[in-house]
């Protein structure tokens, strides 16, 4: 027993991750909490890119605001291309319930809801998936530090789902974040499937910096390592705390 | 020449042994190519065509794995399958699968479209197990592509990349099949297993079939020469004209093939006949002059024998050359392996042979023994000789008429280029490829590419229309498409009274938005073997149930017809279709060849006899054969293959020796002053015995091919036994009754001044 206490006693002596670190929950906690914004507004442009070169875009204005209860409603206008402009999205990304979608047709002449319970899906055809648009629920994941991490001013996490069913939500089996450690900020995401195969990066590429250290990620560019399929996103004309009725997140201002 | 062979007699047998053993040890390095796909030139237009749609697609290979039970839906059952394809979906070599766990159910409730998986949770009671049958059947995605109607088999279809080699991916999917699948029965298909299945028959085959060829002409040597040292020496020239022809496998960057096996047999059976002529001959005058000094026996040997051994070779070179005028790749390096062989194996007779012998103690003659046995062979001769003399114009009237009769035959010759017919039908992926085409529309596919806007409703309309038709026309299993896609969503969109409802929208706006709408639900794979990112190139999949050649010919054809109002550019293409073209080269290939080779053999026949008539008479057995043969296979259903295609050059170049000899033999004999009967019956007499052994030799070597693992491979086997008998009835049928009958003048021409005499 005392053999033991002497051990362990050595461990967190000569063990710098487990002994001198921020526990990683709090880190990502603290990293969640900068980048929530109570309302905001942007253009937001996607561009998707085969390994072969070929690539489609897409330009949207994208309304969000966050209402009591963790729920998120994000209000979109399809601008670019043309045979879809005037589509119109509403999703409601609730915090413990699966989200709501609703997509209004122009040429259609009709709106409709969609199923989406699956948040490791992708997102508009993209390499980035609903979660990724999203902060995931740190309670989702078991989360440590790696060796390296608080060296060269990066916290290095890697998060792994709590269970298979978590897993499956999500697509991955582990996560590894790079996180500033001045700023909080998220660097850079890789994403590990079921293989532990690393397929996926997601690297930041720029910020737009708001108030009270705060921040909201302008460009980030998700590459699919097995398909070299890369997806950018844009944010231009971005405004913070914009005043935006409750009413206007409602399914029929979508046809408005 | 002697004095040639004499001063170098060590020099040519180091270098024949070290040119041998030098290409024979680079055999281990020789690669196996099962894809029948490399069998076709890479500029024919199916291969072109069906690269293009695979730049934009991924190559269209499926595994499919088939697990069956009196009833599929069990939860142990589903169970099973759930985990097979989760582990199949961690491989990297796999990009997509198709199986219960992967389909979705596209449809509207409450105002919602829905895009769920067929099977979120795996039910546990009747109810839901009830519930779930009722959704395949309901499904059009899922019925009787992931689950059977009958409900007794369900599927997981894998489509494999380049990312991984493909043995390792099936490897791997083995390995999970056999973890996970317990004993429930699972069978594997799909052209990767075919393909896998081939490279481990060819290995199979070559481990076989050489060595028994080998053994069997070893027994054949000895029971013809007597002792194993005589035996040694043909015997080593074949094992070295082997060596040296699949030693340039690897050299050439050629790879191992279902056909390239036939060159190891073809030298086996072919090459050692000159050996056998020049050693019994040895023997013989050895007997006789017992004084002469060992240089002089060498000397008559050469000087009676060079000759015709010459011929016979090059006859057989002209004929196997014929296979190089075929659009079959690998025909060519047949034709080139062998002819390389063949020649190396004359080369060696003519020289290495002689020089063995010089260096060798005195080789014995062994007593004959046999003397009654080979009575009887004569008496048969004679009587046969007789027959001839009496009647050459009731032969010859038969032999048309029997011709003619077997000939007709050739109306019933199909072509076979589907390599799921390579294997007997008890093999498992024989039966995998049965319940594939039988519950799951096949594996075997053709793809459509159309280039343009898709979202142009005209085009997307013309699609639509292409799917509908082709998927009620002949042999066509499952049909694949976006307009289907587009369909299913207009359903979910629209209720049934309103006119939007299963049909594909008349503007692109409703059209691209439509995929937008899709594109929020759904996964952004689930559409990438239908159409591209950017919506110029849509793909439309069928899968054929009965892949046959007239099938993939006719659905082609419908193809062409079909897509010829889509404003937007068509490629046809996929594996089914380089098989029509396949089937295409092989008659092309067969044509080609045959004509190569009877006119080679004509030009040197007519060189030989020193006579056009001559080259036309020598020729008649081997186009009676040719007909024979075509008309045999038509009546027995034996298809024109891959293999089988090979037969007639072969066949041209072995059996057009008896012909030679017997026409030779009977040159001499008239130019002897003996009237056409007495030189027929005395012709038969000297040379019929050592055609008919020659024949029965070749035979031999070919006969190890009907225990081949190929269907084809073995059906040549059979055919060249076949072939082989027709062209010595040929030889000592037919021409010695034209020749009696019509006396034709070139065979009283001066052939040579040395008189022929084999054995």
């Amino acid at each position: 027993m005392k053999k033991s206490i002497i051990l362990l006693a050595s461990i967190m002596l000569f063990n710098p991750v487990s002994a001198q670190l921020t526990d990683a929950d709090q880190i990502l906690n603290k990293s969640r909490e900068l980048s929530i914004i109570s309302s905001f507004q942007a253009t937001i442009r996607l561009t998707i890119t085969e390994k072969t070169g070929a690539s489609r875009n897409r330009t949207i204005s994208m309304t969000s605001k966050s209402f009591p209860g963790g729920v998120e409603k994000r209000m979109i206008k399809f601008l670019e291309p043309a045979d879809v402009r005037g589509t119109a999205m509403l999703i409601v990304d609730n915090k413990s319930t699966s989200d709501e979608i609703w997509i209004f047709m122009p040429a259609l002449k009709k709106t409709r809801r969609i199923s989406s319970s699956e948040t490791g899906k992708s997102f508009m055809s993209s390499e980035f998936s609903n979660a990724d648009m999203g902060s995931p629920n740190i309670s989702d994941f078991n989360n440590k530090h790696l060796e390296g991490s608080g060296t060269n001013n990066v916290w290095i996490i890697e998060s792994i789902p709590v269970n298979d069913d978590k897993a499956d939500e999500y697509g991955y089996s582990r996560r590894i974040s790079y996180i500033s450690m001045d700023k909080h900020q998220v660097l850079k995401m890789e994403f590990f499937n079921y293989d532990n195969q690393h397929f996926k990066t997601i690297e930041i590429k720029g910020f737009h910096s708001l108030a009270e250290g705060k921040y909201m990620v302008s460009n980030m560019v998700a590459t699919n390592l097995i398909t070299n399929r890369k997806s950018e996103i844009l944010f231009s004309n971005i405004s913070e705390k914009v005043q935006v009725a409750d009413s206007w997140f409602t399914v029929q201002n979508l046809e408005r | 020449m002697i004095n040639f062979i004499s001063k170098y007699r060590w020099f040519i047998i180091v270098a024949c042994l070290v040119t041998g053993i030098s290409l024979g040890l680079l055999i281990p390095f020789s690669e196996t190519d099962p894809d029948i796909r490399n069998y076709i030139p890479e500029k024919m237009p199916s291969r072109i065509e069906t690269n293009k749609i695979e730049q934009e697609f991924g190559v269209q290979d499926i595994v499919m794995l088939l697990i069956s039970d009196s009833t599929i839906l069990t939860e142990d059952n589903l169970q099973k399958i759930r985990d097979i394809d989760r582990e199949v979906s961690k491989l990297t070599g796999v990009t997509d699968r198709i199986s219960p766990f992967t389909v979705r159910t596209i449809k509207s409730t409450d105002d919602m479209m829905v895009a769920d998986p067929l099977i979120r949770r795996i039910p546990t009671d009747k109810e839901g197990l009830d519930e779930l049958k009722e959704n395949i059947l309901n499904n059009r995605f899922a019925r009787d592509i992931v689950v059977s109607s009958d409900m007794t088999t369900a599927s997981i279809t894998a489509t494999i990349n380049t990312l991984e080699t493909e043995s390792s991916t099936l490897h791997k999917i083995d390995s999970i099949v056999s973890v996970y699948g317990g004993d429930s029965k699972i069978l594997k298909g799909g052209l990767p297993y075919i393909r896998q299945y081939i490279t481990e028959d060819v290995r199979k085959d070559a481990l076989i079939l050489v060595p028994v060829a080998l053994l069997l002409m070893l027994l054949i040597l000895k029971i013809s020469l007597g002792n194993w040292k005589s035996v040694a020496v043909p015997f080593s020239v074949v094992v070295l004209a082997v060596a040296i022809s699949m030693g340039l496998i690897p050299l050439f960057g050629w790879k191992l093939s279902m056909i390239i096996i036939l060159v190891p047999i073809i030298l086996i059976a072919v090459a050692n006949n000159y050996g056998i002529y020049l050693v019994a001959r040895y023997q013989e005058l050895g007997q006789k002059n017992k004084t002469n000094s060992k240089t002089g026996i060498i000397s008559e040997l050469l000087g009676s024998l060079r000759m015709p051994i010459l011929f016979s070779g090059l006859t057989t070179i002209a004929g196997i050359l014929g296979l190089l005028t075929h659009s079959i790749i690998p025909a060519r390096h047949v034709g080139v392996l062998a002819s390389i062989g063949v020649s190396a194996a004359l080369l060696m007779s003519l020289f290495y042979i002689p020089s063995l012998l010089l260096v060798q103690k005195n080789i014995r003659m062994e007593e004959k023994t046999n003397k009654r046995r080979t009575d009887g062979i004569y008496k048969i001769l004679d009587r046969v000789s007789g027959v001839i003399i009496k009647y050459p114009r009731r032969i010859l009237i038969s032999v048309v008429v029997i011709t003619a009769a077997v000939t007709a035959g050739m109306m019933l010759l199909k072509i076979e280029t589907n390599q799921e017919n390579y294997f007997s039908k008890k093999s498992p992926v024989a039966m995998a490829s049965e319940l594939i085409n039988n519950k799951f529309g096949g594996s075997q596919t053709i793809s459509v590419m159309i280039s343009g806007d898709i979202k142009d409703p005209e085009v997307m309309k013309g699609i639509d229309n292409l799917t509908r038709e082709i998927e009620k026309a002949e042999g066509v299993g499952q049909v694949f498409s976006i307009s289907q896609a587009v369909r299913e969503m207009s359903k979910a969109i629209y209720t049934d009274a309103e006119d939007g409802y299963d049909k594909i929208p008349d503007t692109r706006e409703s059209i691209a938005q439509m995929f937008e709408l899709y594109n929020m639900s759904g996964d952004p794979d689930d559409f990438s073997q239908m159409m591209n990112l950017d919506n110029t190139k849509a793909h439309v999949l069928i899968r054929l149930s009965d892949p046959e050649n007239r099938i993939i010919k006719n659905v082609k054809s419908q193809i062409e017809r079909l897509t010829e109002s889509i404003p937007a550019e068509i490629t046809i293409g996929g594996y089914a279709i380089i098989m029509t073209d396949f089937a295409a080269s092989i008659i092309k290939g067969q044509a080609s060849s045959l004509i190569f080779a009877l006119v080679t053999v004509f030009i040197l026949l007519s060189i030989i006899f020193r006579s056009a008539q001559g080259g036309i008479i020598g020729s008649v057995p081997l186009a009676v054969s040719i007909l024979i043969m075509f008309g045999f296979m038509g009546y027995v259903g034996i298809a024109l293959d891959a293999a089988t295609a090979l037969l007639s050059s072969i066949m041209i170049g072995v059996g057009v020796d008896f012909t030679i000899q017997y026409i030779w033999c009977f040159n001499s004999q008239i130019r002897k002053g003996l009237s056409y009967e007495e030189s027929t019956k005395s012709s038969f007499a000297i040379i019929g015995r050592s055609i008919i052994i020659n024949a029965f030799t070749v035979m031999t070597g070919f006969s190890p091919l009907i225990i081949s693992g190929f269907r084809s491979i073995r059906f040549f086997g059979y055919l060249t036994i076949i072939s082989i008998g027709s062209c010595l009835i040929g030889a000592l049928i037919i021409v010695p009754a034209i020749i009696v009958l019509f006396r034709p003048a070139f065979v009283t021409n001066e052939l040579t001044t040395k008189q022929i005499r084999i054995k």
